[in-house]
């Protein structure tokens, strides 16, 4: 069973190294997707033994895991594992995103910050925004899920190939649970721990989801 | 009336450059022929401006004419922008694609 990490990066010299060492124990192919960066990010990530992918423009987060998912299913990946380059999530928990589509238990397995309080969030995103995200999810979606917008998963080769993802920005996040629950696929939500470097997604950054994904509706 | 002529200058000014800029072959015939639709309304509503605010008054609106005309524009223009919007949209999404293929291929 080929297992394959996709890991988006954008000016993530930093952090691309270290997210590599961790996440490759436990996976068959780390893939990176340099998406445009102006520093070392993409030479770094292949000294330390990555396959690189790089966008030649910036196209955000949503593109680069649609390159870097489309590429894995390209080379035989059974499970794809979406992870981030700044070293927030734990790659130790990865073993058990895959215990469930090992067992065939799930078609997709998503890790929740919410789940047990592993997660030390900033009360604001856990009190006011990750509720208005789940109540939208809920409301316009139909997506009832603890996280709304965790971006470690596990998608079987199946789920995998079924779902588009159209939005090149945050909003992939909402259009992949909007798809898993549209094509009735088997969710399981596991514990994982996110330790935060930087606040991250803004409330002005949860309106522009929402624009973006009414957008893509309309041109679909 | 001072008001009208001079607005109608404006006009007359506008619509001579958007035959400039047909000539110079800047602009095509369907972008004209939007444009000059769009102008003849505008010297239209300028020239029957008292019949307009006479409508407006029958229909039950408090405004005069003019406020009306520019709600309209500002409903118009709205409506632009997020057409303008959609385009941008489809852009992204067409260089995404792209620039996806790119990166595949050359892999």
């Amino acid at each position: 069973m080929k297992i394959a990490c996709i890991i988006p990066a954008y000016n993530e010299e930093k952090n691309i190294v270290t997210a590599i060492q961790e996440v490759q124990p436990f996976v068959d192919e780390v893939v990176v997707v340099d998406d445009g960066s102006s520093d070392q990010s993409a030479s770094l990530a292949q000294a330390a033994g990555a396959t690189v992918l790089r966008h030649i423009i910036n196209r955000g987060q949503g593109a680069a895991l649609r390159t870097g998912t489309q590429y894995a299913l390209e080379t035989g990946a059974d499970i794809i594992i979406h992870f981030d380059a700044d070293n927030q999530f734990h790659a130790e928990e990865i073993p058990s995103l895959l215990e469930p589509l090992r067992h065939q238990e799930a078609d997709a397995v998503l890790g929740s910050r919410f789940l047990e309080k592993r997660s030390q969030l900033p009360w604001d995103k856990r009190y006011i925004i990750m509720p208005l995200a789940r109540l939208v999810n809920r409301l316009f979606f139909g997506v009832r899920l603890s996280d709304p917008q965790s971006g470690f998963r596990a998608l079987s080769r199946k789920t995998a190939s079924q779902i588009q993802i159209t939005n090149d920005g945050m909003a992939h996040c909402s259009e992949i649970l909007y798809q898993l629950f549209k094509y009735r696929q088997r969710i399981k939500e596991v514990p994982i721990t996110v330790t935060y470097h930087h606040y991250g997604q803004k409330f002005s950054g949860g309106l522009k989801i929402i624009s973006d994904l009414i957008i893509q509706k309309i041109i679909k | 009336m001072l008001q009208q002529i001079l607005a109608l200058i404006v006009i007359i000014f506008f619509v001579g450059r958007l035959f400039q800029q047909k000539k110079k072959k800047q602009i095509n015939r369907q972008e004209l022929s939007l444009w000059l639709i769009f102008w003849i309304l505008a010297a239209a509503a300028i020239i029957f401006i008292h019949r307009i605010d006479q409508l407006v008054a029958r229909l039950g609106f408090s405004g005069t004419a003019i406020n009306i005309l520019v709600y309209l524009v500002i409903i118009a223009l709205i409506y632009q922008v997020f057409r303008l919007r959609l385009t941008l949209a489809r852009l992204e999404r067409d260089l995404s694609q792209i620039n996806q293929h790119l990166t595949l291929r050359n892999k």
